[in-house]
């Protein structure tokens, strides 16, 4: 311990020191770390491609969506596991409305964001109002989201080939909705999915750095006694914010949808814990209070681009899962803030 | 003093500290004796708790030494320190609230057989302990349930269950009302007797003189002088501990009383389980300081989060502001009124620690400060740098966070947070709890300072001399109803006690 | 607070009620011919399309007789669920049991219990331990995999081939049989496999993981996929980087709207079919049920989809 208080004595010095020992720097430590990796076993220059960082990007978008919402509801002391399945939810959804009914794109993606938000909704209300745990509130939700998108599609997939009525197998069209969000601008350099996550990721963090509505989530997250009766609306502001959520899952069904060709009622299971994991390793506080949408940027790039290294390594999946565990805990040891 | 001053059983030698390359404690000499009470005061980041959080084996990296009865020791946790005899009573309770009181009288050491708890011979010692110490309390009491003074009791009567040799009390009488009080020191006088040390912080004058055979004083991390209490005058050691003379402590000199501000009629606060206020009738004037006196639980604390809009309430009741009948069903609206709750815990339901200065002082006036919802940076700033002034809050940079303040500046800040929705009513629930001599001074006279613009202040202290020094006008409250009321002449200790243990005297 | 709570509980209530409404689809009546067999089909997972296709041909072959009734049980992955399905099916005494069964050694004693309560039991796809079961029917994944290796070997004739291996879950028994058979057929021939990964039979994953085998390699002739997604999620990393054209694409499972559709649309080169035997469990249940002696296994044939013969029902395989 006498060595750790002389190491943050030193970190006091310089501006660069100062940085590391911010939580920002703190999270960088992690994502530079990830980087050398892939400078080290860059699978025969690869790694040095454009176009590799550009899919380690687009790849990351879906969860990058996922994690935003779901920094927003951390940020209050809160989780929302229920992600995954009101993706998969939006994604059928969408899939049903464009490929089936011939919804015109904007009605379409209209209506998914308003059901993700319904769902988002109703788990805000289970919390804020009858006052539910978190946790068991969003399992209930994850678990009848499921249920929703199995009941609509039947449990098939919705494609662009549908069964007439004497049972042969015809193949739509598939809808330029579905080309325009899995294209690429900037001479092809950049995914639009890319930039769907990072328009997302860019006005919730305008509204947690700049709103009132930030500033009520954070204090909510620190001390939702203190925060109420300093006349903080805490039920509506928790309300609000997995209402938030449930319109990012809402917006990542579609990216996913669009980017599968198709809905798939089984899409987005267990990216709830991608989802938080990137959020935990940007340096988000679980128990709320603490963290901010540019610590959950650096995490998504760091789990982003951890798979995409041992991807185009070949990594066997043995390997993947011991990378990527102790990735996860080395980052959120540098994290720890030295107490004594 | 009843016992041998010949050895001391913890002496501490050279003690000094640093946080990074903050200096807290500097070559700090420190012992006790057995059965004596050591009082260590200073004012609040003088260093107290910093020692005795050193003795208590929290912190391991220290300058110095630490003996016990002439042996060198160096307890590495608070564990280890407990093992030695060495048991801390702490400001924040250390008890698990949805345990019950056996267990956690013996939280750590359970009496076992074969590995089980052995139930029945646990509640046994247990009810002796508490039989002993002459708390009326079950020992299948859940700790959630009892009153914050039972719950210190009861961390008292763990302390003291353990045979401690040494115990460090950090202000044990700051969520007591007088009752408990009374106990504690009854339990201390037995400690004594048994030949304990106790190592007693405090704020409060009127305990010190009470209780103490020795003091030390520290100021700003450095030892200022240890002195048998007798030979250590009050004066003196007030400018011992805040390094100046200060010459009138309560400084209520002016009354600037106008017309009716706030009348409230048959307010009652109940929850799902109880009723805490029935049918209270009061009513506040402007520029007037109303003092609220009684005991622990008698709904004083209620009465206020009732107004507030914090509480359950029964809607029988009239609140007017001015004259007018107003309306409040949750804080935001008490707030719009400009009504403002200054709550007796700033830690649980005062402050976000996590958050910056900024951000607290601003965030009951956010509204006012934000356009269409979008924060104003510059308004902010500007309206912290303001009150920041008024009130002195000192810290290095106001986008620190609060919880790394001390605690008289924390309460600065949550006492700037509600005059930034600039209040005409301040509700204000032991203001001055926790905090030291010179933060404690300047509150009382920033109370002067508000009453003179018209500003009205219920206020709730436990301390007499404060209530009595402070208020214009004193009501007493037993159990949930208004049993007294007082103007400045007519109050005193003795008749106030009275009527807060049940007597009626209210004259109309 | 309280009127908030009772309002929460009677909108989950009534969400149940009309939820179990819905569920009543599970069971089919056919009109009543002079003899009704009533015969249970425990499936272990609706949650993969090819279950999902295995219950619709047992129901289409179904549909076509009037003297029987199926009733579809649902475990969700559970193989405990499963047992009790059984156990179910048999208190209930259906005259024959269906079973698809998730993992061979916790299903083998509740098989033996039904067989010993005089039930016949049809087993599918997946085998369990013994003998003790009146038929097995079930395609075998090695020699799926080995004609899918012959068939690169034969396509590229000699010039030799550079082939991305798109893996399913290799700690299941089909990921590693259509892993081996492949691995078997490609054995001394001039195709070689330039890059694996496990994509646990999901699609984004294939995805992801044929876009890190493009930017590695300015070469590749053909993407093995070991279900049709993870084949269609290759084509989409190639679509996307402009080398569709340059690659070929197979897969296997030949579901009607995967696989078949897939071929059809021009997005995969070929399919290899891995056959539910739906069918053919209501047509050897039909000659159980009369009372016939039928063989002990059944190994399903496999047909071949390709670009030319997609429209006229693909070919058998030997």
């Amino acid at each position: 311990m006498t060595d750790s208080t002389q190491t943050s004595a030193l970190m006091k010095e310089g501006r660069f020191v100062r940085f590391l020992s911010s939580s920002a720097g703190r999270a960088t430590i992690a994502f530079v770390l990830v980087m050398l990796l892939g400078l080290i076993f860059n699978a025969d220059g690869a790694f040095f491609k454009l176009g590799m960082h550009r899919d380690a990007l687009r790849q990351a978008s879906v969860f990058g969506i996922l994690a935003v919402g779901m920094t927003v509801v951390i940020i209050t002391g809160g989780i929302d596991l229920s992600v995954g399945s009101i993706l998969a939810v939006s994604a059928v959804l969408f899939s049903i409305l464009t490929l089936h009914l011939d919804w015109p794109a904007w009605i379409s993606i209209l209506s998914c964001i308003i059901v993700g938000a319904g769902l988002g909704a109703i788990s805000g209300t289970l919390i804020a109002v009858t006052k539910l745990q978190p946790f068991i509130a969003t399992l209930a939700m994850m678990t009848f989201g499921r249920g929703v998108a199995k009941y609509i599609t039947g449990g098939q997939k919705i494609s662009t080939y549908l069964t007439n009525s004497d049972g042969e197998v015809i193949i739509k069209e598939l809808p330029r909705i579905f080309k325009v969000i899995d294209s690429r601008i900037m001479g092809g350099n950049i995914a639009i999915v890319s930039i769907i996550f990072l328009f997302c990721l860019l006005i919730t963090w305008l509204f947690l750095a700049k709103h009132k509505w930030g500033r009520e989530l954070f204090s909510i997250g620190g001390n939702e006694e203190s925060a109420r009766l300093s006349g903080v609306p805490v039920k509506w502001t928790k309300f609000l914010a997995y209402t938030v959520s449930g319109i990012m899952c809402a917006i990542a069904g579609i990216a996913q949808a669009a980017q599968e060709t198709q809905g798939d009622p089984e899409a987005g299971g267990g990216y709830e814990l991608t989802a938080i994991a990137m959020v935990v390793i940007g340096g988000t506080n679980m128990a709320g209070g603490r963290g901010g949408m540019g610590l959950t940027l650096i995490g998504i790039l760091t789990i982003g681009y951890l798979e995409k290294i041992l991807s185009i390594n070949a990594v066997p999946e043995s390997g993947r899962l011991l990378i990527t565990g102790v990735i996860i805990v080395l980052a959120v040891l540098t994290q720890r803030k030295n107490r004594n | 003093m009843n016992s041998d001053l010949s050895t001391p059983v913890i002496a501490m030698r050279g003690i000094g500290k640093k946080f990074g390359r903050v200096r807290v404690l500097e070559n700090i000499d420190f012992e006790i004796f057995p059965g004596e009470v050591h009082i260590l005061a200073g004012e609040n980041g003088a260093g107290k708790s910093t020692l005795m959080k050193i003795l208590s084996g929290v912190y391991t990296s220290y300058e110095g030494t630490i003996s016990m009865n002439g042996k060198i020791i160096a307890p590495a946790t608070p564990l280890e320190a407990n093992h030695m005899g060495i048991s801390v009573i702490h400001q924040e309770l250390s008890l698990i609230p949805s345990m019950n009181v056996r267990d956690n009288l013996f939280l750590g050491r359970p009496v076992t057989s074969l590995g089980f708890v052995h139930d029945r011979e646990q509640k046994k010692k247990a009810l002796s302990v508490l039989n002993d110490l002459g708390l009326d309390v079950s020992a299948d009491a859940l700790i959630e349930d009892l009153s914050i003074s039972m719950q210190q009791l009861i961390e008292i009567a763990k302390a003291i269950s353990i045979n401690a040799k040494v115990i460090i009390m950090d202000e044990p009488s700051s969520s007591l009302n007088s009752k408990d009080v009374e106990i504690l020191f009854s339990l201390i006088e037995k400690l004594k007797k048994q030949g304990c040390g106790i190592v007693y912080i405090s704020h409060r004058m009127e305990e010190i003189k009470r209780l103490a055979n020795r003091i030390t004083v520290l100021r700003d991390g450095k030892f200022v002088g240890t002195s048998l209490a007798e030979k250590l005058p009050t004066p003196k050691l007030i400018n011992w501990m805040v390094g100046r003379e200060m010459t009138n402590m309560f400084p209520r000199y002016e009354m600037n009383r106008g017309k009716e501000k706030l009348r409230i009629e048959n307010l009652t606060v109940s929850d799902n389980e109880k009723t805490h206020v029935k049918g209270i009738n009061l009513t506040v004037n402007s520029g007037e300081i109303l003092g609220i006196a009684g005991l622990q639980g008698c709904g004083a604390s209620e009465l206020l989060m009732g107004i507030f809009g914090a509480y359950n309430r029964k809607t029988a009741d009239h609140i007017y502001l001015n004259g007018k009948e107003i309306s409040i069903k949750k804080p935001s609206d008490a707030i719009k009124k400009n009504i403002a709750l200054l709550t007796n815990d700033r830690k649980a339901t005062g402050l976000v620690l996590s958050m910056s200065i900024i951000a607290n002082i601003c965030m009951s006036g956010l509204v006012e400060l934000s356009q269409w919802g979008w924060r104003s940076i510059f308004g902010e700033i500007s309206a912290t740098e303001k009150q920041a002034e008024a009130l002195q809050i000192h810290a290095s940079s106001y986008e620190m966070e609060v919880g790394m303040l001390s605690g008289g500046n924390q309460q600065k800040v949550a006492i700037a947070k509600w005059m930034q929705i600039s209040p005409e009513v301040l509700l204000l629930d032991e203001p001055t709890r926790g905090i030291d001599i010179g933060a404690k001074h300047e509150i009382y006279q920033l109370m002067n300072e508000w009453t003179k613009q018209g500003i009205s202040i219920v206020l709730i202290t436990s301390e007499m001399p404060e209530l009595l020094a402070m208020s214009d006008r004193v009501i007493v409250m037993h159990r949930g109803s208004l049993t007294a009321e007082f103007t400045r002449e007519e109050a005193d200790a003795e008749n106030i006690l009275a009527a807060a243990m049940g007597k009626e005297t209210i004259r109309r | 607070m309280r009127k908030s709570r009772i309002v929460t509980v009677f909108m989950l209530i009534s969400i149940m009620f009309t939820s179990l409404l819905f569920a009543n689809g599970q069971s089919e009546e056919s009109t009543t011919a002079d003899k009704l067999f009533t015969i249970g089909m425990s499936q272990c997972n609706l949650g993969e399309p090819w279950r999902v296709q295995m219950n619709a041909d047992v129901k289409s072959e179904a549909d076509k007789y009037d003297n029987i009734k199926v009733i579809y049980k649902d475990a969700q992955n559970d193989t405990l669920k499963q047992r009790s399905h059984v156990e179910e099916f048999v208190s209930a005494e259906v005259d024959l049991l269906i079973i698809s069964p998730k993992e061979a050694q916790p299903l083998t004693g509740p098989v033996s219990a039904a067989m010993a309560a005089g039930i016949p039991v049809i087993v599918l796809d997946r085998a369990v331990i013994g003998d003790d079961y009146t038929q097995f029917i079930g395609a075998d994944n090695v020699i799926i995999g080995k004609a899918a290796g012959e068939w690169v070997v034969e396509t590229f004739g000699g010039k030799g081939a550079k082939v991305v291996e798109l893996m399913g879950l290799q700690t299941s028994p089909p990921g590693q049989d259509r892993h081996n058979g492949f691995r078997e057929a490609i054995k001394g021939s001039d195709v070689e496999v330039i890059f694996e990964a496990d994509v646990k039979w999901l699609e984004p994953n294939a995805r992801k993981e044929m876009e890190s085998a493009l930017s590695r390699f300015d070469d590749i002739d053909l993407v093995y996929g070991h279900n049709d997604p993870a084949a269609h999620g290759a084509y989409l990393a190639a679509k996307a980087a402009g080398r569709e054209g340059d690659i070929q694409f197979i897969g296997i499972d030949a579901l009607p709207h995967e696989g078949v559709a897939y071929v059809k649309d021009g997005i995969l080169n070929a399919t290899f079919q891995y056959p539910t035997g739906g069918n053919i469990a209501i047509q050897q249940a039909l000659k159980i049920l009369a009372g016939e002696t039928v063989e002990k296994n059944i190994t399903l044939g496999s047909r071949l989809f390709t670009t030319d013969n997609v429209d006229t029902g693909g070919v058998e395989l030997k």
